[in-house]
C-alpha cells in the first residue's frame, strides 16, 4: 500500500476511482479541494482517498475490502502533515457520524453532529475557547453573522436595525478568508461602520460561523448547485451551542436576491432555528446596495462611485488599502 | 531551545505517535491523548518531559496522539517535532543533546 498526495489535478482514471470511491462511502466530492491524498494496493487500484480544504480534512473514505489496514491513519496522517507543511495548523475534520470514534482516537475532537455528518478540531479546547473569549450580555440578545466585503450602507442598515429590535446584538464578521477583503480589514470595517450603534458588539466569527469548515458551499460558490447546498453542520453549531451560551434567541439576516447559495442558507435557518427556541428575522435590504456591485465598481477601479453605497469610514479604509486606487494610466 | 513555529513530527499509524509543538508563553503543557493512557500515561508524559527537558525547550504546548508507541520512537518524535518547531539547520549535535 502507498498514499500519494497531489496539489495538481489529478488524471482522468485517478478522478473517476476516486469520485467512486466516495460515491460508494455515500460521500461527495465538494470541489474545493486543495490536495488529494490517494492510498493504492500493490496492484495500483485505489483503496482510500481523503482530502484538505482549506483548514477542513474531508472527503476520507476506505473502500470496504481494505478496512482494517490502518489505511485511513496513513491517510490522515500524510494530510495532516501537509497542511502543517503549508502553515496550516487548526484542522477541522468533516466525516460520517459513524466514524466519530476511529477519528476521536486520532487527536480530533467532536464540535457538531448532525444527522449525516460530524464536525471535529483537532484541538481539545477549540470550541470552548472561543466561545469563552466571547463577553456574556444580558437582556435579549440576537445576533448578526456577516462576511462585509466590503461593510456598506445596507450592511449597516441591518445591524441598525438589528440592534433595535433587542437589549443587546452580538455581530460576527467572518474570519474565514477567500474574499476580496482580508478579514482583519472586513473586522476593522464593522467596527467603524457600527461604532456609534449602542449595545452593537462586533466580534470575530473565529472559524465557527460561515467557514470553510461549517459552510463550505458559501466560499465555493457555485450557484449552479445551490440546491444541493449543505448548511445545517454551521446552522445546527450555532444553534445548539452557539446561541444557548450566549443566550441569544433572534438571529437576523438580510434578504438575499443575488446570491442562490445564500438563499438557501437563509431558508435552511428559517427551517431549522425555530425548533431550537430561536427566532430568524429576514430583513428587506437597502434597495440598490450591495457588496457585489462595490466590489465590482473597484474592480473597475470607479472607485469613486461606491461613495453613496458605503460609510465614509469604509470609504477611507478601502482607499487605504493598496492597489485600490484608480488605475495608473 | 526556543520553539519559534508550530511543527510536527510522526504518523497516527499503529505504533507510531503524532507530535505537535507549538510556541507557548509559559512554561510547558502537553497534552496526551492515548488508548493506553490508563497503562502508560504516566510513562509517555515521563518520556516526552525527559526529552523536552534535555533539548531544553522550556515554554511550549506540545499535543502527543499516541497509537502504543515505545519509549524509543516517542523520544524519537518529541525531538523531531522540536527541531522542526525551531527551523534547525539540520547539524543534529548527536551524543549531545540528541542521545
Amino acid at each position: 500500500m502507498g498514499i500519494a498526495v497531489y496539489s495538481t489535478p489529478l488524471t482522468k482514471r485517478q478522478q473517476q476511482e476516486y469520485l467512486r470511491l466516495l460515491d460508494s462511502c455515500d460521500l461527495r466530492d465538494e470541489g474545493d479541494a486543495d490536495i488529494i491524498a490517494l492510498a493504492t494496493d500493490d496492484d495500483g487500484s485505489l483503496v482510500g482517498c481523503g482530502a484538505l480544504a482549506g483548514n477542513t480534512v474531508k472527503q476520507l473514505a476506505v473502500s470496504q475490502d481494505a478496512e482494517g489496514q490502518g489505511i485511513m491513519a496513513s491517510i490522515l496522517s500524510s494530510l495532516i502533515s501537509e497542511a502543517y507543511a503549508m502553515g496550516r495548523h487548526r484542522l477541522f475534520l468533516c466525516t460520517k457520524p459513524d466514524n466519530s470514534r476511529m477519528f476521536s482516537s486520532m487527536g480530533f475532537y467532536p464540535v457538531i453532529e448532525t444527522g449525516d455528518a460530524l464536525l471535529m478540531e483537532n484541538r481539545r479546547d477549540g470550541f470552548e475557547s472561543f466561545i469563552d473569549s466571547i463577553p456574556r450580555y444580558t437582556g435579549v440578545c440576537g445576533a448578526v453573522v456577516c462576511n462585509c466585503d466590503p461593510f456598506t450602507l445596507g450592511h449597516r442598515h441591518l445591524i441598525r436595525y438589528a440592534a433595535s429590535r433587542c437589549d443587546n446584538l452580538y455581530v460576527f464578521a467572518v474570519s474565514e478568508r477567500g474574499s476580496m477583503f482580508e478579514p482583519a480589514v472586513r473586522l476593522e470595517m464593522i467596527r467603524r461602520g457600527t461604532a456609534d450603534i449602542p449595545f452593537c458588539h462586533v466580534f470575530e466569527s473565529d472559524l465557527y460561523l460561515v467557514s470553510r469548515a461549517t459552510f463550505p458551499a458559501y466560499f465555493i460558490r457555485d450557484e449552479e448547485r445551490a440546491d444541493l447546498v449543505r448548511s445545517d453542520l454551521d446552522i445546527e453549531l450555532f444553534a445548539k451551542r452557539i446561541a444557548p451560551a450566549l443566550n441569544i434567541t433572534i438571529r437576523f439576516a438580510g434578504e438575499e436576491p443575488f446570491s442562490a447559495v445564500t438563499r438557501a442558507y437563509n431558508e435552511r435557518m428559517k427551517e431549522l432555528l425555530p425548533s431550537y427556541g430561536i427566532t430568524f428575522e429576514e430583513i428587506p435590504r437597502l434597495q440598490g446596495i450591495s457588496a457585489g456591485k462595490v466590489r465590482d465598481l473597484i474592480a473597475e477601479g470607479e472607485i469613486g462611485k461606491i461613495r453613496e453605497m458605503v460609510p465614509e469610514s469604509t470609504y477611507e479604509i478601502i482607499q487605504r488599502q493598496p492597489g485600490s486606487g484608480p488605475a495608473c494610466p | 531551545m526556543e520553539i519559534i513555529k508550530t511543527a510536527v513530527a510522526g504518523t497516527l499509524e499503529s505504533s507510531d505517535c503524532m507530535v505537535t509543538i507549538e510556541p507557548a508563553q509559559r512554561g510547558l503543557e502537553i497534552d496526551l491523548d492515548s488508548a493506553v493512557i490508563r497503562q502508560y500515561g504516566k510513562r509517555i508524559m515521563e518520556v516526552a518531559s525527559e526529552t523536552l527537558d534535555r533539548l531544553g525547550v522550556q515554554n511550549a504546548r506540545v499535543t502527543i496522539v499516541d497509537k502504543g508507541a515505545l519509549d524509543c520512537t516517542i523520544k524519537a518524535r518529541v525531538e523531531c517535532a522540536a527541531m522542526r518547531a525551531v527551523e534547525h539547520d539540520g547539524r543534529v549535535n548527536w551524543g549531545g543533546v540528541i542521545r
